[in-house]
């Protein structure tokens, strides 16, 4: 009950639990709900023809790609890259028309940008894509002139065909994947600072005594009691925070929800746990906001969601594995996009409560704080 | 007369507000904890999680039911690339399942029974990949290296089936190949994450522990009142001059100093791409930092507590990152959120930044940023003023009011 009436007095408090995260929710809802598409591309085209206008025409008619400039040479086309107008270049050469008409090879070139590989990534694909559609098309009317058949020229133009089949994220939308990633970044961000701000505050405005003494001298009941009213709220953030990914944003959902809700409940457990080690380290409200943040953040780069934790050093993937968020996303990943069954989060949700028990290392420390004046008032 | 006594009452304030300044820097951790050392831990961490800077060798499952050497051969083709190979060979597709589930592999290829004999027969073979979007890199690299595959296999199938038919080589070839697709990829040529990602993160590092930092010294300044503990004997207030450029020096100096390590030192440890001319992104970063610094001052006035930085701020990190065009392309951002968007200087020198050291930009090809950047320095530098002006005149106020009081109170 103390806290209750504790937290009306702090504002920030209530900011942190309440109005920030769902702040952050919608600004980042916002940005999902865009798909990208018509990223801008020049084209140096040399040949002027027919053909070459149908090519180009097909390449600006991917979803993602977009001829904003035609350009005269290599040069203007380089500098609308350095000025940051286009993305990519495309090329088709001189007598592209006639090579096809006479029955000789001709090629098209394709300069994209590495500098942003999130452009990179998708251009690549609809670029290569619109082209190899085109020169199938060139393929399937050469082979007709030669008198076979439609189904003939086919079998002979693409004899190993492939399907191809995207899992669980069938568009291959970027927001999909990135927006439930950086909405539980948010949680886990305010979880922290609210847990560390409650009992920091204690510490930094010298009522720590009191505190304890609301709770008849213990540390335990003294810990449940301000973590409820926290626990309590980021649980109805989580729950906002499936609206806007789920609902808002359009996510794909193939899996248990229950289960989804059980791995976020548990995963603020988790940093709320953190958060009051932190305290208890540093008895230092500012210190341990520094240390608290700086952690948070750090969480996404390690989780492998982006640059797969495959890829990273040996010694960075043990690191990664200091972050509650890595196996969230886990769970995240295998329940609602790839659809696997409950039980697959479960080695996953054992490893996140480990977390839960480093508080309980240093109760007595806590204590000991509370109880010292020696630890009060500090900046 | 009176003007040379306030130019020397400016500098002294000036030298007493810098003198604090570095003695709050490098006394009080947290300070320095965010405005000097997260930048060596936050560009030390990334850069070693970068470090491999590509992604090799990514399992994928291969489920062969033809089982004869022409399926060997396609199959031993997505071995040969770099970015894919045969962890599994499993029996079905429910074991290939399975073992996607256990994160074993990444992407299945499926060749049915009869693709060899479709193969020889003259006919279209079918061969089904299935890759996994829910990690774009994995994503991208089992999608190019077993498309790829497919698509070199089919051609050469398609050469030989022509030759075959007694057409001639280079005949044959432009009906096999019309068209060559050649993709290149310039400034960045293996697709380095890190090369990518971490100028962009650097300079909005830059960015973030000037907000914060400077931040949490504008609370504790009013937290502890230090505007009139620091104001000379015999005047009411210190001007807001003085105070003002008194601590954007101090924080410009270092700043410029962080800057440089980063720019330098780091850049040349991790191999970071440095096509940009030094005095290109020294014209660049110099009215950077001032716009950071001047907002951050602005900004600084207004917490009444020195946490109170970081509580607002830590979240806006990820959203400005965001925001900055380099994991979400800026063409595909909302109007609305660019406008808001244009508060921050990284949004105009991230993009800058990444187009002079990747691309080689020269000054003319960043002029328009440097310019908003140059607008954003006296914008800012103006609200400091007035902010911190309006901040000293309270001050005294509260202090005349105190002082009423205790007088009051006495009589």
């Amino acid at each position: 009950m103390r806290e209750l009436r504790r937290m009306a007095e702090f504002k920030m408090q209530l900011m942190l639990m309440f109005v920030l995260p769902l702040v952050s929710f919608a600004c980042f809802s916002l940005i999902f709900r865009n798909n990208i598409e018509n990223l801008p591309i020049a084209v140096l085209d040399e040949d002027h023809t027919q053909l070459s206008r149908q090519l180009k025409m097909m390449v600006g008619e991917t979803p993602t790609a977009m001829i904003k400039y035609e350009v005269q040479d290599m040069e203007e086309a380089m500098k609308l890259m350095r000025q940051g107008k286009v993305y990519a270049v495309l090329q088709i050469p001189t007598s592209f028309e006639k090579s096809i008409l006479g029955n000789s090879q001709t090629h098209v070139e394709f300069y994209n940008s590495g500098a942003n590989l999130s452009t990179n990534g998708l251009l690549a694909r609809d670029v290569q894509t619109a082209v190899t559609t085109f020169s199938t098309g060139v393929q399937l009317q050469l082979l007709q002139a030669r008198g076979l058949t439609y189904s003939q020229a086919m079998a002979m133009a693409r004899p190993v065909s492939f399907d191809k089949h995207v899992l669980f994220n069938p568009f291959v939308n970027y927001s999909y994947y990135l927006a439930p990633s950086l909405l539980a970044m948010m949680l886990l961000i305010f979880t922290v600072m609210s847990t560390v701000y409650a009992f920091g505050t204690e510490l930094k405005y010298s009522t720590a005594g009191e505190w304890l003494a609301t709770a008849r001298g213990s540390i335990t009941a003294a810990i449940t009691g301000k973590m409820i009213p926290i626990t309590v709220s980021m649980l109805f953030m989580t729950l906002a925070m499936y609206v806007v990914v789920f609902g808002i944003i359009g996510a794909p959902m193939n899996g248990s929800f229950a289960m989804l809700v059980a791995a976020a409940l548990v995963f603020v457990l988790s940093y709320q746990a953190i958060g009051i080690f932190a305290v208890a380290v540093f008895a230092n409200l500012r210190l341990a906001l520094s240390f608290g943040g700086g952690y948070s953040v750090l969480a996404f780069t390690f989780s492998g969601l982006t640059f797969p934790t495959m890829a990273m050093y040996g010694g960075m993937r043990i690191f990664s594995l200091l972050f509650p968020f890595t196996f969230y996303m886990r769970i995240y990943v295998d329940i609602a996009m790839r659809g696997a069954p409950a039980a697959y989060a479960l080695p996953n949700l054992g490893y996140m409560m480990l977390f839960q028990l480093l508080p309980l290392l240093l109760l007595r420390r806590m204590r000991r704080l509370c109880l010292n004046e020696k630890y009060w008032g500090k900046l | 007369m009176k003007r040379k006594r306030y130019i020397s009452l400016y500098l002294k304030e000036t030298a007493s507000v810098m003198r604090n300044e570095f003695k709050t820097i490098f006394t009080d951790e947290g300070v320095m904890l965010i405005l000097i050392f997260a930048i060596f831990i936050y560009s030390t961490l990334y850069g070693l999680a970068y470090g491999s800077q590509v992604l090799r060798n990514v399992p994928i499952g291969v489920v062969d039911n033809s089982k004869t050497p022409e399926s060997r051969e396609l199959a031993m083709s997505f071995d040969a690339g770099p970015n894919t190979y045969i962890a599994y060979e499993p029996a079905d597709m429910e074991e290939a399942r399975q073992l996607f589930y256990d994160r074993e592999i990444y992407g299945i290829v499926y060749i049915p029974e009869d693709y060899a004999k479709k193969l020889l027969n003259g006919t279209q073979a079918t061969v089904s990949v299935y890759c996994d979007a829910s990690y774009f890199l994995m994503y991208r690299q089992v999608f190019q290296e077993t498309v790829g595959a497919l698509n070199d296999m089919g051609t050469t199938v398609e050469l030989q089936r022509l030759v075959a038919q007694g057409i001639n080589l280079p005949q044959a070839e432009a009906v096999s190949q019309p068209v060559i697709y050649q993709s290149h990829n310039l400034f960045n040529p293996y697709l380095g994450y890190g090369s990518f990602l971490m100028p962009a993160v650097i300079m909005l590092i830059i960015q973030q522990t000037l907000l914060l930092g400077i931040g949490m010294i504008g609370g504790t300044w009013r937290e502890f009142d230090i505007y009139s503990r620091l104001t000379p004997k015999g005047e009411s207030r210190m001007s807001t001059l003085p105070v003002v450029f008194g601590k954007a020096l101090t924080y410009l100096i270092v700043s410029a100093l962080t800057a440089s390590y980063i720019l330098s030192l780091h850049y040349h440890f991790y191999h970071y791409p440095m096509n940009g001319a030094p005095l290109t992104v020294a014209a660049l970063v110099f009215p950077y930092l001032l716009a950071c610094i001047f907002l951050a001052i602005t900004l600084s006035t207004l917490f009444s507590h020195r946490e109170n930085s970081l509580l607002w701020m830590l979240w806006s990190s990820i959203f400005i990152l965001l925001l900055s065009g380099v994991s979400f392309p800026a063409d595909a951002i909302p109007e609305s959120l660019r406008v808001v968007a244009k508060v921050f200087p990284s949004s105009y020198a991230v993009p800058a930044f990444v187009r002079v050291q990747d691309m080689g930009a020269s000054f003319v090809d960043i002029l328009p940023e440097i310019r908003a950047l140059w607008r954003q320095v006296f914008v800012y530098g103006g609200m400091a003023l007035i902010a911190m002006h309006f901040t000293l005149n309270d001050r005294l106020r509260a202090r005349l009011r105190r002082r009423l009081d205790k007088r009051v109170g006495r009589q």
